[in-house]
């Protein structure tokens, strides 16, 4: 390469070079290098810890149509951490909630396609996307054939107790037919 | 593979370029004096990075700043890092900055026909300066905050339109959300896009007058790659090496309490801006704001002329390294007064003790949306040791200070309360000497009282030996959270000693000739019913003229609670606070 350079062995001259390679390479590596965990710190926050879905109070059992149609209720929890944040008390999603003797089933107003949020059809008596047009019926199975929801109405775990009904509510993972909550 | 980078060279010229970049011809062979343009390049390389990615987490406004901040250092995984990274490596660049200017003016490259280049360099210099202190404000916390208000207040010195400028930077009269939001635009977009175009023009200005070889050449020429490269390189690795040295050994960049404009704090600037600071404790602010940078920057502009001729350079030179000498003697200087100053000391560590308070409630209890620097506004231990500050420190003591950790520039007049109503602090105050002393009643009208003269100062040595037992049984009514109580038993034989008509002093005296214990006897000293316990200090905080403390013969303590001078709630954190710890 370079005429100056050629009393110099061929062997120092690799070495200069794969020395400044890899030492320029570390260095320029090394800023995104340093935020690289930072970066992924979201994604090892999600693994594994799915546990503990908290109880939350919705609304009284006497306020659900008796005839079991549906009703939408705000979900409002407790306690809601959002990174730095620690919120009391606010909603972090809505159900529709319908009666079905003494117990409730509750269903996240999100659609399992794509989360849109879902209506409830008084005329025909059943749930649909404005979004894509998935159809449920009121237990929350899909009624149309070729769907875009992969699955039926997200359901989660609910009880009554002293008159009011209680949700442990959750997210779930849209557009899969598996129901797998977000954690 | 070759046929991919064909098409690629075809389409842009890429080796044409890379052969123009890496074959750069370096007159004199490869010198460790030019690393320094690269080590910044590098350096500013790493903050647009390392910035980017901080970006990702950082929420600017009064009520986020602080607290995003402290989720990245204490929550993100490897957070600490990313931040500490950032922050040495502003300091790295500074320093870098110094020596790449010393360099240039020592080899003369500044003069002909390398003027314009020079006033780059100094244009990027200030750009620098600027990056490092809007960055310093973005954390939000105490020292940014009252660092900050003092570099923007030197804004408003700029004739006519300085007060302009101040609010157009600050975003309005106060500090606050647009504060932060337009700190956040300079120094995350404007400040580096400026940056990243005086590079390009400076680094071209570089390569069209080619490297200026200080004479006479130790080699004979070579070309930038790889001799010149490797030398940088290596240099780039060792500012890095230190930046993480640093970054591990301090674990990351501190943060400090989260902003209160009405929490004071020392305001104090990065290290390399107090010889300023300490300026301006000489010369009028206009001097520092206005006339200074003024005067520097017409000097910079007539350098390469004045340069020209020999004694020029040597005059240039000269100047430089006494403004360095002057800059490193004021930050000296400023340090050794902060170190001489006992208050200064106080108030580093009271904001560390702040910092440490407000991460463990924040760990208890998160993080409100109000803010952080809410939950040190409610804190009752924080209330509590300030409340004791402002109100009782002026003659009492805790600890010899002021409860904080201050010191306090009056005598003690009125009695030492770290740990009172413990049996060691009762047992002290039974003992003449010190009931005497300054520690307790020494500065009151009670040091000639009948309680010293009469019944302290005549105990017998067998009377003396009672007396622990006494400060117990006394201390045991304070319910101490830290005192483990009497059982029973052991309460109703100390009982008894207290009403023990054996221990009667020389002159007749016994305790409860003056003061009551759970009897209604209205003597004339202190109720000693429920000593220390929190109804009685409350109560005696409230009024201590009333007839069940000092009546008339109180001697200057306030009637906090009779007075309004205090609120309920506050004299309750007061007592909680006072008895909450034994003394140190």
């Amino acid at each position: 390469m370079s005429d100056f350079n050629e009393e110099e062995s061929s062997g120092r001259r690799k070495f200069i070079r794969v020395t400044t390679i890899g030492i320029s390479a570390a260095c320029g590596i090394f800023p995104l290098a340093a935020g690289i965990p930072a970066l992924l710190d979201p994604v090892k926050k999600n693994s594994g810890e799915s546990a503990k879905v908290p109880w939350s109070k919705v609304a009284p059992f006497a306020s659900l149509p008796e005839d079991g149609s549906p009703a939408k209720f705000e979900v409002v929890q407790e306690t809601v951490v959002d990174a730095w944040t620690t919120y009391k008390d606010i909603p972090v999603g809505a159900v529709y909630l319908t009666r079905k003797e003494d117990e409730v089933i509750a269903f996240n107003l999100k659609c399992p396609h794509l989360g849109c949020a879902i209506d409830f059809r008084k005329q025909t008596n059943d749930y649909f996307c404005p979004c894509h047009n998935s159809s449920f019926a009121l237990d929350g199975s899909v009624t149309t054939e070729n769907s875009p929801s992969p699955r039926p109405m997200d359901t989660m775990e609910t009880k009554v107790e002293k008159g009011q009904v209680w949700i442990r509510f959750q997210q779930f993972r849209p557009n899969i037919e598996e129901k797998i909550p977000l954690s | 593979m070759k046929m991919i980078f064909d098409w690629l060279d075809d389409r842009s010229g890429y080796r044409n370029l890379l052969h123009e970049v890496l074959y750069e011809k370096v007159p004199g062979g490869a010198r460790w004096r030019y690393v320094w343009g690269s080590c910044l390049t590098f350096a500013f390389f790493t903050q647009v990075v390392t910035g980017t990615l901080l970006w990702m987490f950082y929420s600017p406004s009064a009520q986020t700043a602080w607290e995003s901040v402290y989720f990245l250092q204490y929550q993100v995984w490897g957070g600490w890092f990313l931040r500490g990274v950032h922050h040495y490596m502003a300091q790295a660049m500074i320093v870098l900055l110094v020596l790449h200017l010393m360099q240039v003016v020592i080899d003369g490259a500044y003069r002909a026909p390398r003027e314009l280049n020079f006033w780059f360099g100094a244009l990027m210099m200030g750009v620098t300066l600027a990056l490092s202190l809007t960055g310093y404000l973005l954390p939000w916390d105490q020292k940014g905050y009252w660092a900050t208000a003092v570099a923007t207040n030197l804004m408003a010195e700029v004739p006519l339109i300085g007060p302009a400028i101040q609010q157009v930077v600050v975003g309005g009269v106060e500090y606050g959300h647009h504060t932060l939001t337009r700190f956040f635009a300079l120094h995350a977009g404007v400040l580096p896009a400026m940056l990243v175009g005086l590079v390009v023009v400076h680094i071209y200005l570089f390569r069209k007058h080619g490297i200026h070889v200080k004479e006479p050449r130790p080699k004979k020429d070579s070309y930038f790659w790889p001799d010149q490269i490797l030398k940088d390189a290596i240099a780039c690795l060792a500012v890095l090496l230190a930046v993480v040295a640093l970054t591990v050994y301090f674990h990351g960049a501190p943060l400090g309490p989260p902003a209160d404009p009405a929490n004071e704090f020392p305001a104090r600037p990065e290290w390399y801006f107090l010889f300023l600071f300490q300026l301006l404790k000489y010369v009028p602010a206009f001097w520092g704001a206005v006339i200074i940078p003024v005067f520097l920057a017409l000097w910079i502009f007539l350098q390469p002329f004045i340069g020209s001729t020999r004694p020029g350079h040597q005059l240039n030179i000269g100047f430089w390294w006494t403004l360095i000498a002057g800059s490193v003697a004021l930050t000296l200087l400023a340090f050794s007064e902060d170190n001489a100053n006992l208050r200064h000391s106080a108030a580093l560590e009271e904001a560390d003790w702040q910092a440490e308070r407000v991460l463990s409630i924040v760990q208890e209890e998160g993080i409100p949306p109000a803010g952080a620097v809410t939950l040190l506004r409610k804190d009752h231990e924080n209330r509590g040791r300030n409340l004791f500050a402002a109100h009782c420190a002026s003659c009492h003591r805790y600890n010899g200070h002021d409860g904080r950790g201050y010191p306090v520039d009056d005598a003690q007049s009125a009695p030492e309360l770290a740990g009172f109503a413990s049996v060691e602090w009762i047992s002290k105050l039974l003992n003449h000497e010190h009931y005497i002393s300054e520690e307790y009643f020494g500065g009151t009208k009670f040091k000639n009282g009948t309680m010293a003269r009469k019944v302290l100062a005549k105990y017998t040595a067998e009377e003396t030996a009672l007396l622990p037992r006494i400060a117990t049984l006394l201390s045991d009514m304070a319910q101490l959270p830290y005192q483990t109580p009497l059982s029973e038993d052991e309460r109703e034989e100390l009982l008894a000693l207290f009403y023990n008509d054996d221990l009667v002093f020389q002159d007749g005296l016994a305790c409860i000739d003056c003061h009551d214990i759970d009897s209604e006897d209205e003597g004339h000293a202190p109720d000693l019913t429920g000593y220390g316990s929190d109804e009685w200090t409350i109560a005696f905080l409230e009024n201590p003229e009333d007839e069940r403390f000092y009546g008339d013969e109180n001697d200057r303590m306030p009637c906090y609670g009779r007075d309004g001078k205090l609120t309920n709630e506050e004299i309750k954190i007061l007592s909680d606070w006072i008895r909450s710890r034994p003394s140190e």
